[in-house]
């Protein structure tokens, strides 16, 4: 193709492009509509208040990042580039350390705390978690996105998503029906492991943060190799 | 249109995003005592809808284990989960029409329809397994040194493997 045609399809595209209409008044409707419900929430029950206006935060955040939890797995593998998995370390090691202050303030001088009263996500480990996990990992790459990408889309205005939606219902309720048989099969039998019930407090939070920050190192050296982008 | 040419229209960085996401759920342990999830609110969609059709749900055996019931006072389509769900859709929502960027994006087709249903299909039997998808079971899971979180990132790179296996094979 010569020059001279690329730039008249360029041009050509930017004309489809610039007629665009201004969806500012939606914007604002939309926005005092939300700020409404946090607004009503608020002499209601704070808690959904905060809870609403931290959804809407983050619905922003991933949005405007083009923020991904599925693509930071896929794309070491598919492209080799891990700009999106170091983002999610980076978020890991900061959640890490706020989420520690947090349960030390809840159980810190607690000498016999027990699991259930641990802030956070606590759950059995065992062989059902790493089934889910891997049944989890192949459905997110294969559907194009996971379950907070899947909102996002939705939000954007992918009629796709929403099919990824009703899948994802459809999956899930059937697998709470059948969560007796995986129950007994492994869950029941499998132990809920909090780390620094095992080795210490302090001793976790330290082990925890190396491993993130080596990860990340790791990352960035893969990143290095592999990166097909890199020399282009 | 002032306002627009002040914020950079571009994307921001994606560690960017990874800081703000790390503190927002910071915030939300320490406003409301639970970290971020969300698989459970598409549970809760699903079987609200059972529910509302006459079947009996909480007699199931998952919904009296593992403090999988409800709170008390909220229903399965009044809750923290489903709330913190549909504002995440308002925010992107809310994001694209700044930018005047929302476009309505119909399905390619039957292919990525089928891919699209079955990929939504294994990842939420799944979350039910792991208690979580990669938010809850990952993202809030790590951070709450619970070892599960890192077996289950552990095997989300294998899922995702045999995943990019089957995308080059059938659907690229």
């Amino acid at each position: 193709m010569s020059s001279n045609k690329i730039e008249e399809l360029k041009k050509r595209r930017q004309k489809e492009i610039k007629p665009k209409k201004s969806q500012l008044p939606y914007f604002f409707f939309v926005g005092f509509i939300s700020f409404i419900i946090a607004y009503y929430f608020l002499n209601t029950n704070i808690r959904y208040s905060i809870i609403w206006t931290i959804g809407i935060m983050i619905g922003i955040t991933m949005q405007r990042s083009r923020f991904c939890f599925a693509a930071s797995f896929r794309d070491p593998i598919m492209v080799g580039t891990t700009s999106l998995f170091r983002a999610v370390i980076i978020g890991l090691i900061i959640s890490t350390i706020g989420f520690s202050i947090f349960q030390y303030i809840q159980i810190g001088n607690i000498a016999n705390y027990s699991l259930a009263d641990v802030p956070g996500q606590i759950h059995p480990v065992g062989f059902h978690t790493i089934l889910g996990a891997i049944l989890f990992g192949i459905g997110m790459v294969i559907a194009g996105g996971c379950a907070s990408g899947t909102l996002i889309r939705i939000g954007e205005g992918y009629a796709m998503q929403v099919v990824v939606l009703i899948g994802f219902i459809i999956g899930t309720v059937l697998s709470s029906n059948h969560f007796e048989f995986w129950d007994k099969l492994f869950i029941s039998s499998s132990k809920t492991i909090y780390i620094p019930k095992h080795i210490g407090f302090f001793p976790a939070l330290v082990i925890q943060l190396t491993a993130l920050s080596t990860l990340y190192l790791l990352a960035n050296w893969y990143d290095k190799q592999n990166n097909i982008m890199a020399d282009l | 249109m002032n306002l627009k040419s002040k914020i950079n229209n571009k994307p921001w960085p994606y560690w960017v995003g990874g800081i703000i996401l790390a503190i927002l759920n910071i915030i939300l342990l320490f406003t409301t005592g639970s970290a971020w999830r969300i698989s459970t609110s598409f549970l809760y969609a699903g079987v609200g809808i059972l529910h509302k059709l006459g079947i009996n749900v909480e007699d199931w055996y998952y919904f009296n284990v593992y403090n999988n019931g409800l709170d008390s006072g909220q229903t399965y389509f009044n809750n923290n989960i489903m709330l913190i769900s549909v504002a995440i859709i308002i925010g992107a929502l809310i994001s694209v029409l700044f930018f005047s960027e929302f476009k309505f994006k119909n399905i390619k087709n039957k292919k990525q329809l089928f891919f699209g249903l079955a990929g939504g299909i294994l990842m939420g039997y799944g979350t039910r397994l792991s208690f979580g998808c990669n938010i809850g079971a990952y993202f809030s899971a790590i951070p709450s040194f619970s070892l599960h979180g890192w077996v289950f990132g552990a095997f989300m790179f294998v899922g995702a493997w045999i995943g990019s296996k089957i995308l080059f094979k059938y659907i690229l």
